[in-house]
């Protein structure tokens, strides 16, 4: 029993986009642009041509955030979103009906359809492939030229996440909304 | 009919020669062939579901609802409002309004068949959902309770519908009560839908819970007049003029309100100043479906012409109720999407493109065909209802 979180060194990514190809080659997600469970969001420079501020051109890597509150859990009507024995956010494709409400009650943007199974599909911090091998790094993690991402058990206060965590600041996306976020964007 | 202890009284002359034997006027004509390219329209457009799944919709990642969801509420507001109208006769013992009774539990039933048979084939797993609805029901969604309890509703109104066929008013009443009471539950609950997406902040909160059990009473008074109308053919007894006078007048009530409601809700959105709810406001009343479908002739059309022709003019009602039902369509329409007009994820994620800044949708030829196929559906049923049963006032 754990509790699974991720920790991103944000500012050290470069916006390779190696963790969006070993995700989905690891967890055989479909291919298309519209089909991923995680992404790189990326700012364009502001200013004009010299003049461009390479600082603002800025990337942020996301994907769910298994949140210890999530909206897309609470709002489905058969129980097909689940938090698993490490709070992860899961998905029980038996049980899905495809009413698409988690999709639009997640504050994040993080599930897409997958047409092979026709059920709403998610980052599952690899629990399927990775962690079920006994591995202890999710698929992004460990491509990271840049090491931009931590994962581990928030609740173990050995773990490398919560060493970074107590002596680094952070912050999470859209905490306003009350979902406890576990992914945490160093700063 | 009868079927064991359960007495149905169908008309005496219901045949299939009797459903073909309609009055050959050109209004019934066009209606007739209107209802058949409907239905046909719906078999072409589920055939295409079939075949291709989702991909037969315009429905993406950022905009999951589409016309489908938005037609499916069209039906089950119209379901709630007919619900609303029968129940003011035979459960609030209302006399004027006991003419309308039985047709309008009988319209509540068919729309909101109409809207079951739309939504089956926006829901992924329909069977797999009435299976985990019960084996794994998820208490805290909105969803749930208002599939449940539409599914409750709907046996309220078919049990009320029948003890009004037999002139069992006392049983009629008391299944009519608590079907009205699960109906406005439900209804509510589909609000509830949209009011609990806080990713959202243009829906959430507490406004559609309300606003749907409002705008259900003015689309079945709506829908009263077009389905009075046409019964009649615009030749209206004293009695029935009497009703539709004073459903003329708590309509004009009831959009004053909603027209409250709205100018309020707009305000506190734009002056309110909140981030994602204040812009998407502003975007939503520069929008055409807005100002000229809700607003003109979901709105400010009938309200207008029944105050100035001071709720004398019921022939005339007939027909701004058709143009107030449009703009209730694109009441149902905007709701879908202007929930989720504004992007989740404000960065761009693909290389050459912009960063996102409306979502875009416009329904497919498929989830046109299959919405126009339900209100076939809806008139098909109607009509047959009205040559297997009699839905007028028995004395």
């Amino acid at each position: 029993m754990a509790r699974y979180g991720m920790a991103l060194d944000y500012k050290n990514c470069i916006n390779c986009k190696a963790c969006e190809v070993a995700c989905k080659e690891e967890n055989g997600v479909e291919l298309g642009a519209e089909k991923h469970r995680i992404w790189v969001g990326a700012n364009n420079p502001e200013g004009q041509w010299p003049l461009l501020d390479i600082a603002s051109a800025a990337f942020l890597p996301s994907q769910c955030q298994h949140c210890d509150d999530a909206p897309c859990q609470e709002v489905c009507p058969t129980h097909a979103t689940y938090y698993d024995e490490n709070g992860v956010v899961r998905v029980d494709s038996d049980k899905c009906i495809l009413c698409s409400y988690c999709m639009n009650a997640c504050p994040y943007d993080a599930r897409y359809v997958d047409d092979r199974t026709m059920t709403v599909d998610k980052c599952t911090f690899c629990s399927d492939t990775r962690l079920a091998r006994g591995e202890t790094t999710t698929a992004c993690q460990n491509t990271c030229p840049t090491k931009v991402r931590t994962f581990g058990d928030l609740d173990d206060p050995e773990s490398e996440i919560s060493e970074l965590l107590r002596t680094r600041e952070h912050f999470s996306l859209k905490s306003h909304l009350g979902t406890n976020p576990k992914l945490f964007y160093l700063t | 009919m009868k079927i064991g202890p359960i007495n149905i009284p169908l008309k005496e002359d219901f045949s299939l020669k009797s459903i073909l034997g309609f009055e050959k006027t050109p209004m019934n004509m066009l209606v007739a062939v209107l209802t058949l390219a409907f239905l046909a329209m719906f078999v072409v457009g589920v055939a295409t579901y079939l075949m291709h799944g989702h991909h037969a919709y315009n429905v993406t990642r950022e905009h999951p609802w589409g016309l489908l969801i938005a037609v499916y509420i069209f039906f089950v507001v119209s379901s709630t409002g007919f619900c609303i109208v029968g129940s003011l006769g035979d459960v609030f013992g209302f006399k004027d309004y006991m003419m309308i009774s039985k047709r309008a539990i009988f319209g509540s039933i068919v729309t909101i068949l109409a809207g079951f048979a739309v939504i089956a084939f926006e829901i992924g797993h329909p069977v797999t959902m009435l299976i985990y609805n019960v084996l794994s029901p998820g208490l805290t969604s909105a969803i749930w309770w208002m599939g449940t309890l539409y599914g409750i509703y709907l046996t309220f109104m078919v049990i009320e519908f029948y003890f009004l066929l037999n002139n069992n008013m006392q049983k009629a009443r008391i299944f009519g009560l608590v079907g009205l009471l699960v109906g406005l539950a439900a209804h509510s609950n589909l609000g509830g839908v949209f009011g609990f997406l806080n990713a959202r902040t243009i829906s959430n909160g507490v406004f559609y819970p309300t606003y749907f059990i409002l705008t259900a009473f003015i689309t079945g008074i709506y829908l009263s007049f077009i389905i009075m109308g046409f019964r009649y053919k615009m030749n209206f007894d004293e009695k029935t003029k009497t009703l539709l006078v004073g459903l003329a007048k708590i309509q004009t009530l009831l959009i004053a309100i909603l027209m409250f409601f709205e100018t309020w809700k707009m305000l506190t959105a734009i002056y309110g100043g909140m981030p994602n709810r204040a812009e998407v406001a502003e975007h939503i009343i520069h929008s055409g479906s807005f100002m000229y479908g809700e607003v003109l002739m979901g709105m400010l059309i009938p309200f207008t012409v029944m105050l100035l022709t001071k709720w004398r003019s019921v022939t005339t009602y007939v027909w701004t109720s058709a143009i107030g039902m449009v703009g209730i369509f694109f009441m149902r329409y905007d709701l879908v999407h202007d929930t989720q007009l504004k992007p989740l994820q404000m960065m761009k994620t693909h290389e050459y493109q912009l960063p996102p800044s409306w979502v875009e949708y416009f329904p497919s030829s498929t989830e046109i065909m299959i919405s126009l196929g339900g209100l076939g559906l809806c008139m098909l049923l109607y009509y047959l209802g009205t040559r297997a049963f009699n839905l007028d006032e028995e004395h």
